[in-house]
């Protein structure tokens, strides 16, 4: 924008790069322009009209049946989902801020040691954990509640190795020193100073664990039976394999996924900032 | 019934239930007595606990608990996941005293000594009477004890689009030699219309087929189990749908009770679905603008032999730890075999009766308006007395059945065929079995 | 504390960390208490169920008496592990997701790389709504978007199939041959934009001084992109490719929907999905030994793709 000299090449190249990141954008916005017209559609409408086109409008409609739906289960499943990821990120953050900080500020005996084996916790494929988790639960009796899939929920190694680094670079040792003269306990410290500094790197942590948890289908497929405690994509799932004898579902699976990614999609856009530092931090330590 | 879950949720669901079950006998030992468990009524009042996945099962029970105060039944529905709550509870040791369980399913849980035998109890051996045969030969594991009794059946006949044929002027086939001609028939006369769908993935519907050619997959002989899931009578059933896939007269694109299903048949793509009784509602339920144009005929026949085949159906099984087994059977052999209780579970859970008398409920009797009130339940009443009754059930039957459709859908892609399916299912059924540590052999 | 860590994570790291001397910092109980409420879980739900896999791995299932019989499970060596490289099923899984990742891997980071740079350049207008747009699938669950693709790939309700049946163009998205790779494209439609996001970011940390002089000496916009840009931005190319194929070894969800509209995705269509039909069919021992043989490519594959490049390329 800034530069002066536009020349030839560089208005073929701004064409170019309009065309070429048009098409993106609409590759990347197909498949939700297709959700969002296909909600506002009766049943019928689905497989009769073209998918492309708005045709009879009847979004309120498909919204109440999606929420009276099964006495109004998808209404419990958002609230599952909130307290799974929200809630689950929240804690989540608190202790991989509490661990970073912890690597970054004290020096300890085994303190790479511990790093480097939290760092390798990044590189298992939580898939491959889920099943493992699944009989040590059920050998306590956890399996089937919030906890089975709350608990395993909280633990996030890259939270830990964000929180490290962030800690480093933002939380300057002297500001610490200088408290622990006045006499402040490491608590204390962290909970006035670090926290504080950290606070925007803590919003990426969050975001990370939230995604995170949003994304991981897995877990509580394994670990849930109970309908009242599904997430909404394993409830959504669900959903999508009776459309065999309940074709009726279609139209709410298609509202129900609308409803629950649009308050993501707004809230991401919102904070992208912090995904922005967040990743900035992530990727050039 | 099984087509109500989704394959893959079934297969995490089994998956479940597999690693609960081996856990549990890997740190308890678990035993399978083999021997009755003995049958005294217990004194006083008691109360049952009977998982099941019946829609409106509730309304039967309730009808039990008023006549038997002192038998009180409670009721769960596990309907979402059946054999992982099922697995679980047994792990945990708190299963229920009853569970429905798939007649597919019946040798594999006995193989994780999930049962237990109820013939010490009298009213449980008298039952055997009541029941449609083949039933009772699969919950009585071939006569060697009463681990189940049966509730419901899916016995097999041929949905019909009859205006289609006589559209086309092609007689509707009794023997699958005239449904192949049928097929091409139609296809020739409209290039987008197809007898039928061959759907890879159901490895149950083709069962149900090898089923109706007397092909027995496993018998036990000489301490061992005997593995024949590729016998010829398979074979025979594997070549002949070999051609009409490679004539491409049959498509192999649709999922059974897909949406992409019903919108082909929707479209007029498809003239005929070989099916179960339970299948009559959905056609009924999901293509409301066919009515009147559907007709339930006998299942096309392999030469003079007449047999039907069963695709689908439950029991209700006796399950391990039942603390109240003489009281459990009471309320089995009634819950499946009263007249009241079976039109009840007829209307509200769609169930079609393995009791010999649920045959005759009067709901069965009476023509049904959708297809043109043809009687069709007559049609059903008669497979299902055509059934091999000496047909069984492997005891690794679903890791068979998954094997069998992945390469079913190779086969349907062009890529090998469905006798090579046959073969890697037979393979397939040999390992897994070595794995469970089952001693197998093939068979002859 | 640490003992336990140290003791309960051998297995799985090369042990031998450098240890320091005991500087001033706060005691062991203050640092205990800081590390302990993640270290803690993180041990229950990330360390004990790898060593429980690990253990259930060297098991195998016994049987005693009759046609049904009564099983246990005893040690077994390493047969689990001989039955898993002898699957040929385990190995065409391993195959087909090989071929993934050597396609949708890179494809999917050129063109996040594309964005990326473009978005740091002068070339484009309305940035934010295209860094948004680009951005947003990352805020989409797999499920849900596997749901969306796959209405769009059926032939019976899809638009896009619609339209290009219109043209002349007869597409079978679930086809045999194509739906590893409408697959694919479900992963590069979620997670192009957060790899974007990744490389713009460490774009927008370089100091525009660094290309001010290549600037004034007249270097096109690509020039400076594909000499300057992209080499200082490696480590987070590095990065993305190490996540990508983390996250490619492990897929399940994308697939698990697809099957539920074709058949051409089987049952062991993906490593993942192999150990779950396994233990379907009860064999737990051997699920899990499939589940180790997995992370351990999963560690040889990243580790081994951080080593390369950083000796290449000296980072």
């Amino acid at each position: 924008m800034s530069n002066p000299t536009t020349t030839r090449e560089s208005r073929v190249s701004r064409t170019a790069a309009m065309g070429l990141m048009l098409l993106l954008a609409v590759y990347f916005l197909l498949p939700v322009y297709f959700l969002v017209v296909a909600s506002t559609k009766p049943q019928g409408d689905l497989a009769a009209t073209n998918g492309l086109v708005f045709s009879h409008f009847s979004l309120f409609e498909n919204l109440r049946t999606l929420f009276t739906r099964s006495d109004g289960i998808f209404g419990r499943w958002a609230l599952n989902t909130v307290l799974y990821a929200v809630l689950g990120a929240a804690v989540g953050t608190l202790i991989s801020a509490l661990c970073g900080y912890a690597l970054a500020k004290f020096t300890f005996r085994g303190r790479e040691f511990l790093f480097s084996v939290i760092l390798g916790g990044v590189l298992v494929p939580t898939t491959a954990l889920a099943l493992p988790l699944f009989l040590l639960f059920s050998a306590t009796g956890l399996v089937n509640t919030y906890f089975a899939v709350f608990l395993p929920s909280i633990v996030s190694p890259f939270g830990v190795y964000l929180a490290r680094i962030f800690a480093n670079a933002s939380v300057p040792q002297e500001l610490i020193e200088s408290a622990r003269l006045d006499g402040a306990g490491e608590f204390r410290i962290f909970f006035s100073v670090g926290f504080r500094l950290m606070t925007p790197a803590l919003v990426t942590i969050f975001l990370f664990q939230f995604v995170a948890i949003w994304n991981n289908f897995f877990l509580p497929m394994v670990m849930l039976q109970k309908e009242s405690l599904f997430p909404i994509t394993l409830g959504l799932y669900e959903w999508n394999g009776q459309t065999a004898r309940a074709p009726l579902l279609q139209e709410s699976i298609i509202t129900g996924s609308l409803v629950s990614i649009l308050p993501v999609i707004v809230v991401f856009i919102l904070l992208q900032r912090f995904w922005r530092t967040g990743l900035a931090a992530g990727s050039l330590k | 019934m099984s087509s109500t879950v989704t394959r893959t949720r079934l297969a995490v669901a089994a998956a479940t239930a597999g690693i609960v079950v081996l856990a549990g006998c890997s740190s308890s030992g678990s035993s399978d007595k083999a021997s009755a468990s003995s049958c005294e009524p217990a004194k006083g009042k008691v109360t049952l606990q009977y998982w099941n996945t019946v829609p409106g099962m509730d309304k039967v029970v309730d009808l039990w608990n008023k006549q038997h105060p002192n038998v009180q039944v409670e009721i769960k529905n596990i309907s979402n996941d059946q054999y992982g709550i099922l697995g679980n509870a047994l792990k945990a040791n708190k299963a229920p005293d009853l569970a429905q369980v798939g007649y597919d399913e019946l040798p594999n849980l006995r193989t994780q000594s999930a049962f237990v035998d109820a013939s010490a109890c009298k009213a449980a051996t008298a039952a055997k009477s009541k029941f449609v045969p083949w039933t009772w030969s699969q919950t009585s594991f071939g006569g060697t004890g009463v681990f189940a009794i049966p509730q419901d059946t899916g016995p097999m006949a041929l949905y019909v689009r009859s205006d289609l044929f006589k559209k086309y002027n092609v007689a509707v086939p009794t023997t699958w030699d005239e449904y192949a001609t049928a097929a091409e028939k139609l296809h020739k006369a409209d290039p987008n219309l197809d007898i039928t769908f061959f759907d890879p993935n159901n490895a149950e519907w083709f069962n149900g087929l090898l089923w109706q050619n007397d092909a027995k997959m496993y018998g036990y002989s000489g301490d061992k189990w005997q593995v024949s899931v590729d016998s010829a009578q398979s074979k025979q059933v594997a070549d002949y749908w070999q051609k009409l896939i490679s004539e491409k007269v049959v498509r192999t694109d649709l999922a059974h009770g897909s949406t992409q299903m019903y919108a082909a048949y929707q479209k007029d793509q498809i003239a005929t679905y070989v099916g179960a009784a339970w299948g009559y509602s959905m056609f009924r339920d999901n293509l409301p603008k066919q009515a009147g144009k559907w007709t339930i005929v006998p299942m096309p026949t392999w030469g003079a032999n007449g047999s039907s085949g069963d695709w689908g159906g439950s029991t209700v099984a006796f399950m391990k730890g039942s603390r109240h087994l003489y009281e459990s059977v009471e309320f089995n052999t009634w819950l499946n075999s009263d007249p009241d209780a079976l039109a009840l579970e007829n209307k509200l859970g769609g169930l079609y009766p393995a009791a010999t008398a649920g045959l005759d409920l009067p709901a069965l009797q009476q023509g049904v308006p959708y297809y043109d009130n043809e009687k069709i339940f007559d049609v059903f009443a008669d497979a299902s007395k055509k059934i091999d009754t000496s047909f069984a059930w492997g005891p690794t039957q679903k890791t068979v059945n998954l094997a069998l459709q992945d390469a079913m859908a190779k086969a349907a892609a062009g890529s090998g065929t469905l006798t090579d399916a046959l073969a890697t299912a037979q393979a397939a059924a040999l390992k897994s079995m070595k794995d469970q540590a089952i001693p197998a052999t093939a068979g002859k | 504390m640490t003992d336990l860590a140290t003791r309960s994570a051998g297995v799985r790291t090369t042990p031998g960390g450098r240890r320091r001397p005991n500087g001033g910092g706060p005691r062991a109980a203050t640092v205990a208490a800081f590390v302990t409420p993640f270290f803690l879980p993180f041990l229950l739900f990330y360390l004990v169920p790898v060593g429980y896999a690990l253990w259930q791995s060297f098991r195998v299932v016994r049987r005693s008496g009759g046609q049904y019989g009564t099983s246990y499970t005893t040690f077994g060596g390493f047969e689990q592990y001989g039955q898993v490289l002898q699957n040929t099923e385990f190995w065409s899984s391993i195959g087909r997701i090989g071929l993934f990742g050597i396609v949708q891997v890179p494809v999917m980071l050129f063109v996040a790389l594309i964005i990326a740079l473009l978005l740091d350049t002068p070339l484009l207008r309305a940035k934010g709504f295209f860094r948004i747009v680009a951005f947003m699938p990352y805020a989409v669950p797999g499920v849900i978007a596997a749901i969306m693709w796959s209405y769009l790939y059926s032939p019976q309700l899809s638009p896009v199939v619609d339209l290009l049946n219109g043209i002349g163009l007869h597409p079978d998205f679930l086809g045999p041959g194509a739906v590893l790779w409408s697959a694919a494209n479900v992963s590069t439609w979620l997670w192009t934009g957060y790899n974007m996001l990744i490389m713009f970011s460490a774009l927008q940390s370089i100091p525009q001084e660094l290309y001010e002089a290549a600037k004034i000496d007249g270097a096109s916009n690509w020039a400076i992109a594909w000499r300057i840009k992209v080499p200082i931005i490696a480590p987070s190319i590095v990065l993305t490719t190490v996540f990508s194929i983390i996250g490619t070894l492990q897929l399940y969800a994308e697939p698990a929907v697809l099957r539920q509209i074709s058949s051409n995705i089987s049952s062991t269509f993906t490593p993942n999905m192999l150990a779950y039909t396994v233990a379907s069919g009860n064999n737990y021992q051997q699920a899990a030994a499939i589940s180790v043989v997995i992370a351990v490519i999963t560690f040889v594959l990243s580790f081994g793709f951080m080593r390369l490049t950083s000796k290449k390329a000296g980072l």
